[in-house]
């Protein structure tokens, strides 16, 4: 690559400078993410507050700063349901933390099979892997309702978790398979002529390079497998199987809105998890590639 | 480009790598058989019978297929998705790398800013969203407290079936947080000798970022192309909670899988419920195999 | 690093397919010796399920040859869950079902013959009673509560702002009704209106159908209504509409408003009886009335009705679990034990001995219900009978429609037309 003439050249520009100018442009980085965040978050803040109002002013006092504060939609909401809301928590931490190992697992061994082994039927899997995403979920959900409800698996987070075993979130696969092909050629090549075979070569050359991939993959499935409703829902009949979003959909009915407070509560207490969960995993999506170095 | 152009691997690899890939994909395959082909098979059956889910599926042809036709509710649908489709994706996918890049590198609070940013995904599509988002478009709401402020007194926009639609499109933007993440992923991914041997050479930044970022990262800008919009045209669950499951005010927001689902399990016409899904899985397959052939002019892989 | 990785990654894959396994060794035990299993399945809010897992609890403390496994779900949640387990022939024993799919079950055979079941006591309903209990000439569901249509209003805010309704029978119809709204959203200092828009509410669109002569369903699965009648309603709402006594769809954010964003912004509103009961308490600094809908002058005799939601037997429950079935349906509809955990607002008591009893544990509220309740129960009253197959949507269509006619996307019969077109093409396609 040659030198081009460019506004910002960091390698004449006179130490001093260079710092006074990074450091005013930092700050006009942070007013603008800051003003940024304060209109992306506001909803949140909102229902955070809310929480704390009297159930029935939520609405009708809708301003930011309550008037009288109440810890009652916390305490009313961890017992609305007959029994304590870290039931709900437990059993939604159990299908996420499944899901993850699930997906982590059988979506990575698919994913470098299809990315960089070499068969015939590579790119029909391929697109069948894509297809299988194409198609809406209600029209599948019952077909697949009724081959887990033959197995006598209905009122059990089998059919919550083996599907995540066996590969079935393509989004996964093929999001590795996009890292995957982004890993130069050559790494797994060398491997190759080391007499490393296809086995080794994944365990010890494109798993730990596919790191982000890897992280991403969790986060996605810890999060959108704790949000997650509708199959939940059909599959978990018994409140005391029921996850976080099948519990919290309990708690208001869709005729009357009677218990915002003791949602948005639980709401609120249920997000803790997810957001802790996701401020510890985001850190790995640093200390990825880039920071330990190519080998 | 950063990568180096090679041979393929040896034709006498490639037996031993068939088995390798199908020992690999087992699981794929095996979910593929129990998990996903039969019911993907049952619908397209489904799609050619009258099915009310109660009684037995009686076929009827090209029946499902025809009544779309003269369905006004179907073209509604049809021109509310499209509209989503190509109005969200490309806002949330720019907002999205938009802010990937301002984070990938530099900022003191990062991790602050990253969180801040997938907040709003986290709380992903909840009950508790439908009252949030009334609470900014609604009649009292926010925006019409802010424009009340001008003297003018708005309606609520959720109501209003001019700007239901865009409330909506705002909501998937809003929650760009997880393109965002996929972005980071992706910019992690990106090994720092390039950037180092580019300052070596004096690359500028916009030339460090035409050259070595965007090409690099396109593969994840393919992907998150792909699957956003393969998402957008499955938007269900915002409409769904947002308008209470009506698609209203008068269609506005009669996305096609809420339609889908208004036929399949409110009025039990499972069968024309599975026709329409496979129209829509055409479409998008059609959508996405044009993204595919596109995407050989702008997208390069470290593997070709 | 990439050891520790690779090793974290094995542990973890290893504990989360130990933990699967162990997640599915915890549900669907089955019943020990000797005991009966039943499945329960109803809808509501927290609270309903709250008070009904109690009383089913006590219910198994009263007969510990019998367990109850809850299923419950919010009513949204209750429908997507049953259609998926009715299509997998998968149901709970004994199930609510939602109004619009009691015809579609019973068109396929999905309840089971209630007749014979030694267990459930029919002695205390009469022959008329259990003739408006049939449904195709089969006694195979339950009624568990009656509702019947009512105009509720806000009496702190009726004395407030010097507002009384007409008190006699006569003067009670449904101009003067408008008549009121009208003027008491025309003076009112505090910016209320006379009521929500709600030309989509089905009971009270069904009492007006029904003082015309008309009624909603026939007994042979047609349309019992005509577009004149269904126009004649919506008339009687724009006009409301137009003379600014009703809410407008911005401000009540929509078709079927939550109650707790108009609550305090209204003087009246139609309803069903049995809404006051949870309606109120979401307002607990008003007190809140209620009283049959208006009559319109020259009503047709017998146009009263009652309105049951219903329960049943799954057909394909296990023979030997019918009789405990039998006695759980007994204890929720033939006692006051149960009412009096789960309270009334499933409605007033079908059992007219129960019903009295109901007073002596009803509060304000539900006396209130009771009240009308139990006149509408003693008029003079047609058969009614429950929508055919097909139109499980009918409320949609109608609701779409009231909308559209409030947006002025459409004229009334226009609109009127268009929604009964919608609903025969339902029920010809079911056929």
């Amino acid at each position: 690559m040659t030198t081009a003439t460019a506004p910002i050249d960091s390698t004449r520009s006179p130490a001093g400078a260079l710092t006074r100018r990074r450091r005013s442009r930092d700050l006009l980085k942070h007013l603008g993410l800051g003003v940024f965040v304060l209109l992306m978050v506001y909803p949140l803040v909102w229902m955070a507050v809310s929480a704390f109002k009297p159930g029935h002013l939520i609405l009708t006092q809708p301003g930011l700063v309550p008037r009288d504060l109440t810890f009652d939609n916390f305490v009313q909401g961890w017992n609305a349901l007959n029994r304590p809301f870290s039931v709900f928590l437990v059993n939604s931490l159990l299908v996420s933390v499944g899901s993850i190992v699930g997906n982590l697992f059988s979506c990575a061994l698919t994913a470098y099979a299809l990315a960089r082994l070499e068969f015939r039927m590579r790119k029909v899997y391929l697109a069948v892997t894509l297809a299988s995403v194409m198609l809406p979920l209600h029209v599948l959900v019952i077909p697949q309702y009724i081959f887990f409800s033959q197995l006598g698996m209905v009122n059990t987070y089998f059919p919550l978790l083996i599907p995540k075993f066996l590969a079935t979130d393509a989004f996964f696969v093929y999001l590795m398979v996009q890292f995957i092909r982004t890993i130069p050629r050559d790494l797994d090549r060398a491997a190759w002529i080391d007499g490393s075979g296809p086995f080794r070569t994944f365990w010890y050359v494109i798993l730990p390079l596919m790191r982000p991939a890897l992280v991403t993959t969790t986060i996605f499935t810890f999060i959108w497998t704790w949000n997650d409703f509708f199959v939940p829902l059909i599959y978990l009949t018994s409140p005391k199987m029921f996850t976080v979003s099948v519990a919290l959909s309990s708690m208001v009915d869709s005729q009357s809105q009677d218990g915002v407070g003791m949602l948005f509560a639980m709401s609120l207490v249920s997000l803790l998890p997810v957001l802790a969960f996701f401020a510890f995993a985001q850190k790995h999506l640093i200390r990825g590639i880039a920071t330990t170095g190519l080998k | 480009m950063a990568t180096t152009r090679s041979r393929r691997p040896r034709a006498s690899k490639l037996h031993s790598q068939g088995l390798a890939a199908h020992i690999f994909l087992i699981p794929w395959q095996l979910g593929l058989l129990l998990v996903t082909a039969i019911p993907l098979f049952a619908s397209l059956y489904l799609a050619f019978t009258d099915y009310n889910i109660l009684s037995s599926p009686e076929f009827n042809g090209l029946e499902n297929f025809r009544r779309m036709f003269s369905d006004e509710y179907f073209w509604a649908s049809v021109r509310v998705t499209l509209v989503y489709v190509f109005v969200s994706i490309p806002l949330q996918l720019a907002f999205a790398l938009l802010l990937a890049l301002i984070l990938d590198r530099g900022l003191r609070g990062l991790a602050f800013y990253r969180s801040a940013f997938y907040l709003p995904s986290l709380l992903g599509t909840s009950v508790a969203i439908a009252i949030l988002w009334r609470q900014i478009f609604g009649d009292d709401g926010l925006i019409n407290q802010a424009l009340g402020l001008f003297g003018v007194h708005g309606e609520s926009w959720l109501q209003n079936p001019a700007t239901a639609l865009s409330t909506l499109i705002v909501l998937n933007v809003w929650t760009f947080g997880s393109p965002m993440v996929i972005f980071l992923a992706g910019l992690r991914q990106i090994p720092e000798e390039l950037y180092e041997a580019a300052r070596v050479d004096g690359a500028t930044v916009v030339r460090q970022f035409t050259h070595i970022t965007v090409p690099l990262l396109t593969p994840i800008i393919f992907f998150n192309l792909i699957l956003q919009t393969i998402g957008a045209f499955q938007t269900f669950t915002q409409a769904h909670v947002v308008s209470g499951g009506t698609g209203g005010p008068a269609n506005s927001t009669l996305f096609y899988t809420l339609y889908i689902y208004q036929q399949g399990f409110a009025n039990f016409d499972m069968g024309y419920a599975s026709a329409l899904a496979w129209v829509l899985m055409i479409a998008i397959a059609v959508v996405t195999a044009i993204h595919f052939i596109l995407s050989k002019y702008w997208v390069f892989y470290g593997d070709d | 690093m990439n050891e520790v990785d690779r090793r974290g990654f094995l542990k973890l894959a290893l504990a989360g397919a130990a933990a699967a396994g162990l997640a599915g060794c915890g549900g669907g035990d089955g019943a020990a010796d000797g005991v009966t299993s039943l499945r329960y399945a109803w809808w509501g809010n927290n609270v309903r399920q709250q008070n009904y897992t109690k009383a089913l609890k006590e219910f198994a403390a009263k007969n510990p040859d019998i367990q109850v496994e809850p299923e419950f779900a919010e009513y949204e949640a209750f429908q997507e869950r049953m259609t998926t387990q009715m299509a997998a022939r998968d149901v709970a024993d004994i199930f609510w079902i939602a109004s619009a799919q009691v015809m579609t079950y019973a068109r396929n055979n999905l309840y089971r013959d209630l007749q014979g079941i030694s267990t459930l006591d029919l002695s205390a309903y009469d022959n008329a009673a259990l003739e408006s209990f049939k449904l195709d000439g089969k006694l195979n569901t339950m009624p568990f509560g009656i509702f019947v249509p009512v105009i509720r209003w806000n009496q702190t805010f009726a004395e407030e702002d010097g507002v009384e309704l007409p008190a006699g029978e006569d003067e009670w119809t449904w101009d003067a009704w408008a008549e009121l709204l009208v003027d008491y959203t025309k003076d009112n200092p505090k910016g209320r209106k006379g009521s929500p828009y709600e030309a989509d509410a089905d009971l009270p669109f069904e009492a007006w159908l029904r003082q015309r002569g008309e009624q909603l369903w026939t007994h042979d699965g047609r349309i019992g209504f005509t577009v004149d009648g269904v126009s004649s309603w919506f008339d009687w709402w724009e006009k409301l509409l137009k003379a600014g006594a009703v809410l407008t769809l911005s401000e009540q954010e929509g078709m079927s408003p939550d109650w707790t964003l108009v609550g305090d912004k209204v003087l009246g509103k139609v309803a069903n009886s049995n809404h006051i009961i949870d309606d109120a308490k979401m307002f607990p600094d008003h007190t809140f009335k209620e009283r049959a809908v208006p009559i319109a002058p020259g009503a047709q005799a017998g146009h009263k009705f009652l309105y049951y939601p219903r329960m049943a037997i799954y057909q394909g429950i296990d023979p030997d679990k019918v009789e405990a079935a039998g006695k759980l349906i007994n204890y929720n509809t033939n006692t006051v034990d149960m009412l009096k955990v789960v309270g009334l607002t499933m409605g007033a008591p079908v059992n007219p001995e129960i019903l009295k009893q109901a007073y002596d544990f009803a509060s304000e509220d539900e006396t209130e219900m009771l009240k009308v309740v139990q006149a509408d129960q003693e008029a003079e009253r047609r058969p009614r009978y429950e929508a055919p197959p097909g139109t499980n949507t009918w409320r949609t269509a109608m609701a779409r429609v009231a909308e559209e006619i409030a947006l002025g996307r459409t004229t009334v019969p226009a609109g009127s037309a268009r929604f009964i077109e919608e609903v025969q093409a339902g029920i010809d396609r079911a056929k």
